[in-house]
């Protein structure tokens, strides 16, 4: 039913700056560490540049969605960033804790304080 | 001769523990009569002596005092440098290994072979830099095993309990969640996750910051200007942190060292919770995420233990017993539960099942047959929480005509994405000419007891291979003719 074809990292990378924009959140882990700031897209958009994103915009939030699509989303942002967290790049790891802070934020929010 | 014993080389303390005749563990105090030890390193400039333990810790020359070295054992390029000399962090860790060793085996004989404990999620390079640490300190390591498993199989072992157990281990650096399964005498591991970075040094230093604004706020001066004080007043906001896991107020008074005056400050147990709220929430979402990599929910764990000395904190008592509607239980000392643990599991290790903590896999371009949906994304070989020791291979195909070299990426991590996995290593394998893309390439992963990783790549047509375990360079990580030259030149060392 799957066929899977080996990629390396340096063929996915080169491939990526020919694939469509990726959405906003996306994580800084030690892969991400060649194309590096990723998370600079999503403190300092290019439409908005002076205005900082709120807890519920970084964590892609709508007031549409459900308790439960949040708690999804929040859980794999969690997960995504707490990794990132471990970092050996400070830059990413600052980074990181801001999200997991958002992320926090968002949660008491929405499902109150622990 | 001491058979079983097993250390605990923690952030903040370590302590070594052996097996008595009896089949009971028991600590082993170090030479200054203390149960354990500081993980404090202090170079003494004027004789040549490294002093360990609490020694060190109050010595109050920051520029040649060594803390938290545990932090950095997964960092290829960390140096401490002291008189122009160059320490790994696996030096230093074998400074304190050595302290360990030579002070208990006065006690209770010669120590050879050790089990010592890591946390759940220290990675490959934590793992051998550990291993590394031990070999220069002249101790044999038995195992590596997860402190929150060492504190379950003591807390198994001293109360007798069956069943599902959640461990929380809130330590000085880190915070680890195990669940496992004690059935009888045989322990089964089912899933491990952790956060680095968050433990009581994170507390401190929030104590730390709103003792400076308040400082600030009374006397418009700053509260310190060098490491030296800095590190004096964090001794402080620790120990008002432990005076409020007793206490519901703590009156306290700070000075800096310019002679700007005295600041008190009036802190409440209500005010440092609500300081830590978020961090706490952190980590009742990693024991969520322990749940639903266990597939389990929480009235499906038995007994919620207790673990680090951060677990202290009344407040971390309350979130975890609304979260699982039932009392979290301590096992008995929080500070020595894993290393007398860790004693215990160096007789027991045969029946104990541990898990792989993290996915391995590689990055591939895989394509759905019946949907013709096509996604490039982390590959996993090996999931997270198989029993181990395990090995598992997977099929691949080549992506292009006459390709002469397979590059396979090791990757680490659970997420189908592969820009959010670690990539921890790499195999290349030269491959023969004027071959169409299709070929099939075996990729096996191995996983050994210690949780090292190997991988092993299969040219399945031409039957070329080549096999490598996960290694690292860097300043930081030393070869094996440095680790045999250092071990010699640390065994003359003086260290008190």
């Amino acid at each position: 039913m799957f066929k899977k074809i080996l990629q390396s990292l340096s063929k996915s990378q080169t491939a990526k700056t020919e694939a469509p924009k990726q959405a906003a959140v996306t994580a800084p882990t030690k892969a991400a560490q060649a194309t590096s700031g990723v998370l600079n897209q999503i403190a300092k958009p290019a439409t908005t540049p002076d205005k900082p994103k709120t807890p519920e915009e970084l964590c892609e939030i709508t007031p549409k969605m459900s308790k439960d699509q949040i708690q999804a989303q929040l859980k794999l942002l969690y997960r995504r960033y707490n990794r990132s967290a471990s970092s050996l790049d400070s830059k990413i790891r600052s980074e990181a804790d801001q999200m997991l802070t958002a992320i926090v934020t968002v949660r008491e929010k929405n499902f109150g304080e622990i | 001769m001491a058979e079983y014993v097993g250390i605990d080389l923690g952030t903040t303390l370590s302590g070594l523990a052996y097996l008595k005749p009896d089949g009971n563990p028991e600590i082993v105090p170090n030479s200054d009569g203390e149960r354990l030890t500081p993980s404090v390193v202090f170079f003494e400039a004027h004789e040549d002596v490294k002093l360990v333990g609490s020694a060190a810790r109050d010595g109050g020359e920051p520029d040649r005092t060594v803390f938290q070295i545990k932090r950095y054992m997964d960092d290829p390029e960390h140096l401490v440098e002291i008189d122009g000399k160059k320490w790994t962090p696996a030096e230093i860790s074998a400074l304190i290994l050595s302290k360990l060793k030579r002070d208990c085996s006065k006690i209770i004989g010669e120590i050879k072979e050790v089990v010592i404990t890591v946390p759940a999620n220290f990675n490959e390079l934590a793992r051998k830099s550990t291993i590394a640490a031990a070999e220069m300190a002249d101790l044999k390591v038995k195992r590596l095993v997860n402190e929150p498993t060492a504190a379950a199989v003591y807390y198994a072992h001293s109360q007798g309990v069956q069943g599902r157990i959640l461990v929380y281990d809130l330590g000085g650096g880190t915070l680890d969640v195990t669940i496992l399964n004690v059935e009888g005498d045989n322990i089964r591991i089912l899933t491990s996750e952790g956060a680095r970075h968050l433990g009581g040094s994170n507390f401190d230093e929030m104590l730390l910051e709103a003792y400076a604004e308040q400082y600030s706020k009374q006397t418009g001066a700053k509260l310190f200007t060098d490491e030296r004080h800095r590190r004096r007043v964090l001794q402080t906001t620790e120990d008002a942190k432990k005076m409020l896991s007793k206490l519901q107020r703590v009156n306290d008074t700070v000075a800096n060292d310019k002679n700007d005056g005295i600041a008190r400050i009036d802190l409440t147990r209500e005010s440092f919770e609500k300081l830590i709220r978020q961090m706490l929430t952190r980590t009742v979402m990693l024991v969520e995420q322990a749940l639903d990599s266990a597939k389990l929910k929480t009235s499906e764990i038995d007994h919620v233990v207790l673990v680090g000395g951060s677990t202290r904190i009344p407040k971390v008592k309350t979130v975890l017993e609304k979260l699982f509607g039932k009392v979290p239980k301590s096992c008995g000392n929080v500070d020595e539960c894993v290393a007398l643990g860790a004693a215990i599991f160096a007789k027991r290790s045969a029946r104990i099942q541990e898990v792989c903590n993290a996915s391995y896999g590689t990055v591939a371009m895989v394509y759905n047959a019946r949907t013709g949906e096509e996604k490039l994304m982390n590959s996993v070989v090996i999931p997270k929480n198989t029993p181990i020791p395990c090995s598992r291979t997977q099929i691949y195909q080549t992506s292009e005509d006459n390709e002469r070299v397979i590059e396979v990426d090791i990757t680490q991590g659970e997420d189908e994405d592969a820009k959010f996995v670690d990539v921890i290593g790499r195999i290349t394998l030269e491959v023969p000419p004027n071959r169409p893309k299709g070929c099939e390439i075996a990729v096996t992963f191995s996983y050994d007891e210690n949780q090292r990783v190997r991988a092993l790549v299969v040219d399945k047509q031409s039957g070329r291979s080549r096999e490598v375990a996960v290694s690292y360079k860097g300043a930081g990580v030393l070869s094996e003719d440095d680790l045999k030259r250092k071990s010699a030149h640390l065994r003359t060392m003086r260290i008190e």
